[in-house]
């Protein structure tokens, strides 16, 4: 049991899959994701993949503050990735809803009303680094011995 | 076939193997220069809310009485980092990146009032915007309930069956008026100028 837990351990954390939706921002933290594909921040090199599939993710990142048609359809893809399974939130629109936050806007944030969040990145948007460092360090928290957790 | 061979022993080589299984790129560093959250220089904090004024994300700095002395505190989830606040402050009590030195050595600082504006077409003369003005109840305690004062020192009042702005420059940006106004016929308007200081001045 603890070898193949051994294994699953090591190949997990060599191997992330990451899926990214974006629930009404204005996309500057879509670009920043999407910036550590790049070979400056070079996301692959770590093990993560963006896929950007829902039913192969392991990381979901959460991009925006919550617009009303995109509530029953965060749920939707929170149910179909697979466990085990964590969300991030990117930026201060998924924690405050940053700059719309205001009245007269229809976005409600934030995104921890609707799924469950296990880290937030704070930023305007935040830096690539920052979003790799939180999906580093977040992932071995979820996967390294869930199995044995889960007992 | 030579090529191929090359080609083997090349790839063979203990070194080229080691390499290729542990290439990383450096650690990617953040450099000195990064505009991150502001931070606290130690320098006194006199509470004058230039920050909070000129903050434009909702939430994001507070300046909180700590014991006997004034402090902002920024909100990570809420700060978008734009440093409007540093360079607004006249202490130099907050420090992000390197926007001191630049506003130190530009001689570059922001001068703020606020702008007071009554829509005469929704506006219905109820003088709820005179009556619940914290600065003006200050200055006229006895000022009427329908918005009229004899006090000439007040923001605002209601003259000649209208409302009369009479000293824009005394508004401290509470908006109390406008969340009080029931047609939402006065808006207060935050108003920011760069300004270029003098040699002298600097």
């Amino acid at each position: 049991m603890s070898i193949l837990q051994d294994i699953k351990n090591a190949v997990r954390s060599r191997s992330i899959h990451v899926a990214y939706v974006d629930v009404g921002s204005c996309n500057g933290c879509d670009i920043e994701v999407l910036a550590c594909l790049a070979p400056r921040y070079d996301i692959e090199q770590y093990g993560i993949y963006v896929h950007n599939n829902p039913r192969e993710a392991d990381v979901l990142l959460v991009i925006g503050s919550v617009t009303p048609q995109w509530v029953d359809k965060l749920r939707d893809i929170w149910d179909k990735i697979p466990e085990p399974k964590v969300a991030v939130a990117i930026g201060n629109c998924p924690i405050s809803g940053c700059v719309y936050a205001r009245r007269g806007t229809l976005t409600s944030p934030p995104v921890e009303k609707y799924i469950p969040i296990a880290a937030q990145v704070p930023g305007c948007p935040p830096r690539p680094t920052e979003i790799l460092n939180a999906i580093l360090s977040v992932a071995p928290l979820i996967y390294k011995d869930y199995e044995e957790k889960q007992l | 076939m030579r090529s191929f061979i090359y080609y083997v022993r090349e790839f063979l080589r203990p070194e080229w193997i080691r390499k290729f299984f542990s290439v990383k790129t450096a650690p990617l560093e953040t450099p000195t220069y990064f505009k991150d959250y502001p931070a606290l220089t130690g320098k006194e904090c006199t509470g004058c809310f230039s920050c909070m004024m000129i903050c434009p994300a909702p939430g994001a700095i507070a300046v909180l009485r700590k014991k006997d002395e004034w402090e902002p505190e920024v909100y990570p989830g809420h700060c978008i980092r734009c440093g409007l606040c540093v360079e607004a402050c006249p202490e130099g009590v907050l420090s992000s990146g390197r926007i001191l030195d630049l506003t130190g050595h530009d001689r570059t600082t922001f001068a703020s009032w606020y702008h007071l504006e009554v829509d005469d077409n929704l506006c219905m003369r109820c003088g709820n915007c005179c009556v619940s003005c914290p600065v003006n109840r200050q200055i006229d305690p006895q000022l009427a309930g329908t918005g009229t004062s004899a006090s000439d020192e007040v923001i605002m009042r209601i003259e000649g069956g209208r409302v009369r702005i009479l000293h824009e420059e005394k508004c401290t940006g509470c908006k109390t008026c406008e969340e009080n106004c029931p047609n939402r016929a006065i808006r207060v308007a935050r108003m920011v100028e760069g300004v270029h200081l003098e040699e002298a001045e600097a």
